[in-house]
């Protein structure tokens, strides 16, 4: 019962993980990054690629490549499509991640690659007669500190205060003297970074990497940040733990019919976006424009 | 996405449309076997990618949704036309509910049959899906073929499961297909031109704009949804019909993003961009696929290594969109070119 509870709060703040890294794209040039699935995807396979080095070594190396992917991204492709309307972009993004997932199977090959990445964190504790997985600890406790980090990080310094005024208004935020490059360049690479956290707790749980690794976690998280509300980042980090934790409690509820679970979760996001069509944390009815 | 559309009826934008797929289907179908196997499989393409730009080049409303009624219009096609003996006795089909076993008609009351039905779907639906808009609508239509591909892939007790219905009889004649993707034109045609499509195109350009002149945005948007979902569902059946097997995976997230880039690439807020970008995206498929495995084109051999298809056709999507990100034909109908008419 404890090691479910644990179970689903570990799995949502996982999601919520991979819900801020798009929302904070989406909050600078109203772009559905559906390609952010390619970084976690990325990410993973350094991680594998590089378990010979020291575990802090690998995750920096890990850090630095997809923060480098995203920002390539980011200059070859969306810079090119501001101000196209938000369904052309998100349409484009998913050619963009169809582009990575056969460049990664073209490189990496279509058979998945998989290695032991960080064998202490794998197991189980004992604790007075409970056993509880050391990977759905570490997660909470990893998903935490980035969401404190996060959460400092937009509330309290100077570029925290420019990706919020620009979500909330992004011409009256340039006007008002926010370098649109390079804030959104830095928005792309926080985007890539939190995409290698998750990829690193997606590898110690799953070490078998294919080319598709990062589209499961990215539709679900695109799911969360629209029910939690697209307009806030707070919103996004909400809808997706919202996610997680419905998804791992149909999974322990249903049993042996958890193969629906998928059907159960997206009739709850119906409901939850025919009550609220802004999301849950949006303010009242926003009209927005198709 | 924005802008454009016809008002007025013309010649040319109907029967261009209905003369260029004539001729390819005629002339691209009599080369080889392979290749007329490949226009059939581009009718059915080309009848969802009118499906959806009924409902998302009008609208402007993104939709993922529409897989799930294609999905429906194939498993009933598909189950109303296999052989009753498969039906019933299958290793894929053993745990069928019995009642299903001995329904059974011919192929085209069949297709008939099951695009009422992906309509009636849609229209209920629809019902729901339809105060949505925005992103919100987008999500929303995905968690529906989320749902639907979920319970038909896991549910054996009403089909196949995630395995496939064998022995679905096939429609040889190629030009059975071509004549139902020639109603589908005038019928898009048509509706595109109708006071409803017209109303529909100006929520799209305007949605405040829309209502304070009397527009009931959800009413048009539910129509046209319906449409939608009728020519989907039909798309579905003829599929089956080709590829002889039914099978849930073939109606999901591939067959959604092809068929939506396919409309994106050609230009969604016109029919002709629709059919423009079917030819554009099956060609380039069907030629990079010929060049990967060493096969003349017009007597040319250009070799490309095995496996980068899918990365040029991907590539040539996402470069097609930075260099026209509102399609080919930018939102315009068919018209002779000017030379051409002196």
């Amino acid at each position: 019962m404890i090691q479910s509870i644990l179970d689903a709060i570990s799995l949502g703040g996982l999601y919520s993980l991979a819900a801020l890294g798009l929302g904070l794209v989406f909050g600078v040039m109203r772009l559905v990054n559906f390609a952010h699935g390619e970084l976690i995807t990325i990410a993973a396979y350094t991680l594998v690629l590089t378990t010979q080095f020291p575990l802090l070594l690998s995750l920096v190396l890990t850090i630095c490549v997809t923060a480098f992917v995203a920002l390539i991204m980011e200059f070859a492709i969306y810079r090119r499509l501001r101000g196209v309307n938000p369904a052309i972009m998100l349409v484009a993004s998913f050619g963009l991640s169809t582009v990575l997932q056969r460049i990664y199977e073209f490189t990496f090959g279509a058979l998945p690659k998989s290695a032991v990445v960080a064998p202490s964190l794998s197991g189980v504790v004992k604790f007075s007669g409970l056993s509880i997985t050391i990977s759905s600890l570490i997660t909470i406790v990893l998903a935490v500190v980035i969401l404190l980090a996060m959460g400092y990080l937009v509330e309290r310094t100077s570029l925290g205060l420019q990706l919020r005024a620009a979500s909330a208004d992004f011409r009256t935020a340039r006007l008002l003297g926010v370098r649109s490059n390079r804030l959104i360049s830095s928005a792309f690479v926080l985007s890539g970074v939190l995409a290698s956290f998750v990829a690193f707790i997606l590898v110690i749980q799953n070490p078998v990497v294919n080319p598709y690794y990062g589209l499961n976690i990215t539709i679900l998280a695109l799911v969360g940040i629209v029910i939690g509300g697209i307009s806030s980042l707070r919103g996004a980090a909400l809808g997706g733990f919202i996610v997680g934790v419905i998804l791992s409690g149909l999974n322990t509820v249903l049993g042996n019919g958890r193969v629906y679970s998928y059907t159960w979760l997206f009739i709850t996001v119906l409901i939850i976006l025919l009550v609220r069509p802004g999301g849950l944390l949006s303010k009242g009815s926003e009209l927005e424009r198709v | 996405m924005r802008h454009g559309g016809v008002t007025k009826f013309s010649f040319q934008n109907l029967f261009g449309p209905i003369i260029i797929i004539s001729a390819l289907t005629f002339f691209v179908g009599r080369t080889s076997a392979s290749l007329q196997l490949i226009t059939q499989f581009t009718l059915c393409y080309f009848m969802m990618v009118l499906a959806l730009q009924v409902f998302v080049g009008n609208s402007g409303v993104l939709s993922f949704g529409h897989g799930s009624f294609a999905l429906i219009g194939s498993y009933i096609s598909g189950m109303l036309t296999a052989p009753i003996n498969i039906k019933g006795h299958a290793l894929a089909m053993n745990q069928l509910w019995q009642a299903l076993v001995p329904l059974h008609t011919n192929i085209y009351l069949a297709l008939l049959i099951s695009a009422i039905v992906s309509a009636l779907f849609a229209a209920l639906t629809g019902s729901l899906l339809m105060r949505l808009s925005g992103l919100s609508a987008g999500i929303a239509t995905f968690a529906l073929l989320g749902v639907t591909y979920n319970v038909f892939f896991n549910n054996k007790r009403i089909g196949p499961g995630s395995q496939a219905l064998p022995a679905v009889p096939t429609i040889s004649n190629t030009y059975i297909l071509l004549l139902l993707a020639v109603l589908a034109i005038i019928i898009v045609y048509l509706f595109n031109i109708s006071h409803t499509g017209r109303t529909l195109r100006a929520t799209r350009e305007d949605a405040m704009a829309a209502p304070a002149l009397g527009i009931n945005i959800y009413k048009v948007r539910l129509i046209a949804f319906t449409l939608s979902g009728f020519l989907a569902g039909l798309s579905g059946g003829m599929y089956v019909h080709v590829a002889g097997t039914f099978q849930v995976q073939d109606y999901y997230l591939e067959f959604t993003f092809l068929t939506l880039s396919m409309l994106i690439v050609g230009g969604s807020a016109s029919l002709w961009g629709a059919l423009l970008g079917t030819i554009v995206i099956s060609a380039i498929g069907q030629l990079l696929l010929m060049m990967e495995q060493d096969l003349p084109i017009f007597g040319i051999h250009v070799h490309i290594p095995l496996g980068s298809r899918a990365v040029i056709i991907a590539v040539a999507f996402v470069a097609m969109l930075l260099w026209r990100s509102s399609g080919i034909v930018n939102g315009k109908e068919f018209a002779i070119p000017a030379f051409w008419r002196k």
